[in-house]
């Protein structure tokens, strides 16, 4: 077979991106735009202004990484790109610069669910192996997803409310740390003891989480403690609150692996850097045999190496689209 | 010479290839919420009643703002990027310009959008399109201060206002626009961006 390079194109949320990816598996070249130090000051991803830097990036990064790549458009076999979910505006813009140059080089265009991706984070390090659980844990999702072959998707459950990371973010602030505050959590838990008790959401039948409830809680156990004049012991509120909201995730991991008889496991998205739900993870998938891959940190984060990953994969499965694709601000995996 | 002209400014798209200033195929549609899913296809359309490839394109110019935050952004990254990738000039034109040089009326023209809240984008030119006041994010009232000092002067709009105004509806004239804008200087495709003439609300508020 004929060798394959992937155009992937990535702007759901506050990172513009471009990647080359051969034949799924093998990077070429990546350029991240993040918008980071600029949401900080709002505490938060502002939609507008990220939309307002996207259309800006996004010549600049298409030509470094084709730069980089020391590659031109004729030499690239197809576009991928995120078409959803995530912020509308945002995804636009990814969007028209992929149909617009799937027009004008006559390349096919290849949508890009934003979860595939992260799951195929995973294939640029080694293959998948099915049937197979992908815990997807991020700023904006946390589903676990089953998978029976490529392409094959199957959502068995996610969160109700909230998303881990959010949830990570408001106790931060809690805590009083500056946004993005979930990887502060999980860096101040290392030195905190788990003193505080907090109710472990959702012990139930199904494959679903919920964190408001655990939001919640933290939030009314610093109100209450303020109330009463004490001081939040904010190193042992992080660990307790990563005790629990960590155990939520791998007790729903567990009930899968044995149900659905899978044999790889793999954690993808933004929370899958936490080295809580890591380590937690990982004597899980030990003690139940079962192979546990992590993508290294630089794919966790939204990156379009991981689009075009997964576009290779969707191309196999004939998924193109026409020039009236559309971004979807939410979308089911399918 | 063969020029593409692009304006998603509005809910409208407005699109043409114009050659030595004959009109080649135009489109002139409004698609309200549909526009980022049917902007490209239309003018991809244009290009096959045209029998033109998209390599042939000698300039593009496109509609840089004021108008629809996320409409500017469809024309400007369509635009860009087709520029950008196929190294073909490009240049931006306001808005509320092609607004202007649309009209017949020799007078004073005055296009007008509905910026909400009382406020307009909204820019004054004189009957040969010399700017007299520029394109700015406006209170409606203080522009009507403005105008008091002119003695004609035509509205031009697709809005509707709070206030009852007479206004002259716009429909963009491609080949008068095209034709004074065919020479204009121009601009590296990265940084061709919007003009929205506002900041983002988050941005007001910090």
């Amino acid at each position: 077979m004929k060798d394959m390079y992937i155009l992937g194109i990535e702007s759901s949320c506050d990172e513009t991106s471009a990647s080359i990816v051969k034949n799924g598996t093998e990077e070429i070249a990546t350029v991240i735009s993040s918008q980071i130090d600029i949401h900080k000051n709002y505490g938060g991803v502002v939609p507008e202004i990220a939309s307002r830097h996207h259309v800006k990036n996004i010549t600049i990064v298409l030509e470094e990484c084709l730069e980089k790549a020391n590659m031109k458009m004729d030499d690239i076999d197809a576009i991928a790109v995120t078409y959803g979910p995530g912020l509308i505006g945002s995804l636009l813009i990814g969007l028209e610069a992929a149909k617009t140059l799937a027009f004008v080089h006559n390349k096919p265009l290849i949508p890009v669910h934003h979860i595939a991706g992260h799951i195929y984070a995973n294939s640029l390090v080694q293959p998948l192996k099915f049937p197979l659980l992908a815990v997807v844990v991020s700023g904006g999702h946390t589903e676990l997803v089953e998978m029976t072959d490529h392409y094959h998707f199957h959502k068995i459950g996610g969160t109700l409310d909230d998303a881990i990371g959010e949830c990570y973010d408001k106790v931060a602030r809690v805590i009083g740390l500056e946004y993005p505050g979930g990887p502060k959590v999980d860096k101040l838990s290392l030195e905190g003891k788990d003193t505080y008790k907090l109710p472990i959401p959702l012990q139930d039948d199904s494959y679903n989480f919920s964190f408001s409830g655990l939001k919640s809680a933290v939030i009314n156990l610093a109100h209450n403690e303020e109330q009463r004049g004490e001081k939040i012991r904010k190193a042992d509120l992080a660990t307790s609150f990563q005790k629990v909201a960590v155990e939520s995730i791998t007790s729903k991991v567990k009930k899968a692996i044995e149900e659905k008889k899978i044999k790889n496991v793999i954690v993808a998205g933004g929370v899958a850097a936490n080295n809580g739900l890591r380590t937690a993870m990982k004597e899980l998938t030990e003690e139940m045999g079962v192979e546990l891959s992590i993508p290294p940190m630089k794919y966790c984060t939204d990156n379009a190496t991981m689009i075009a990953a997964a576009g290779f994969f969707a191309y196999q499965d004939g998924r193109v689209a026409d020039l009236t694709l559309n971004s979807k601000s939410q979308d089911i995996l399918k | 010479m063969k020029i593409l002209y692009i304006d998603t400014s509005s809910s409208y798209l407005y699109s043409a290839i114009v050659e030595d200033d004959k009109l080649l195929s135009s489109i002139q549609n409004d698609y309200g919420q549909a526009l980022s899913e049917v902007a490209l296809p239309r003018i991809v359309e244009m290009f096959q009643k045209s029998s033109i490839s998209p390599k042939d394109i000698d300039k593009i110019i496109v509609v840089n703002g004021p108008g629809s935050f996320t409409g500017i952004r469809i024309g400007i990254t369509i635009a860009k990027v087709y520029a950008w990738s196929l190294n073909i000039p490009i240049t931006t034109i306001t808005s509320l310009e092609a607004m202007a040089i649309s009209s017949k009326k020799e007078t004073v023209h005055v296009p007008i959008i509905n910026a909400r809240r009382g406020y307009v984008y909204g820019a004054i030119y004189d009957k040969d399109y010399n700017i007299i006041f520029k394109p700015k994010h406006i209170k409606w009232e203080e522009l009507k201060m403005e105008l008091n000092k002119i003695d004609d002067y035509e509205l031009i709009s697709n809005d509707t206002f709070e206030e009852e105004l007479n206004t002259k509806a716009y429909s963009p004239d491609f080949v008068k626009i095209i034709s004074i804008y065919k020479d204009k200087e121009c601009i590296n495709p990265h940084a061709v961006n919007p003009d929205y003439l506002k900041r983002t609300e988050a941005e007001e508020k910090l």
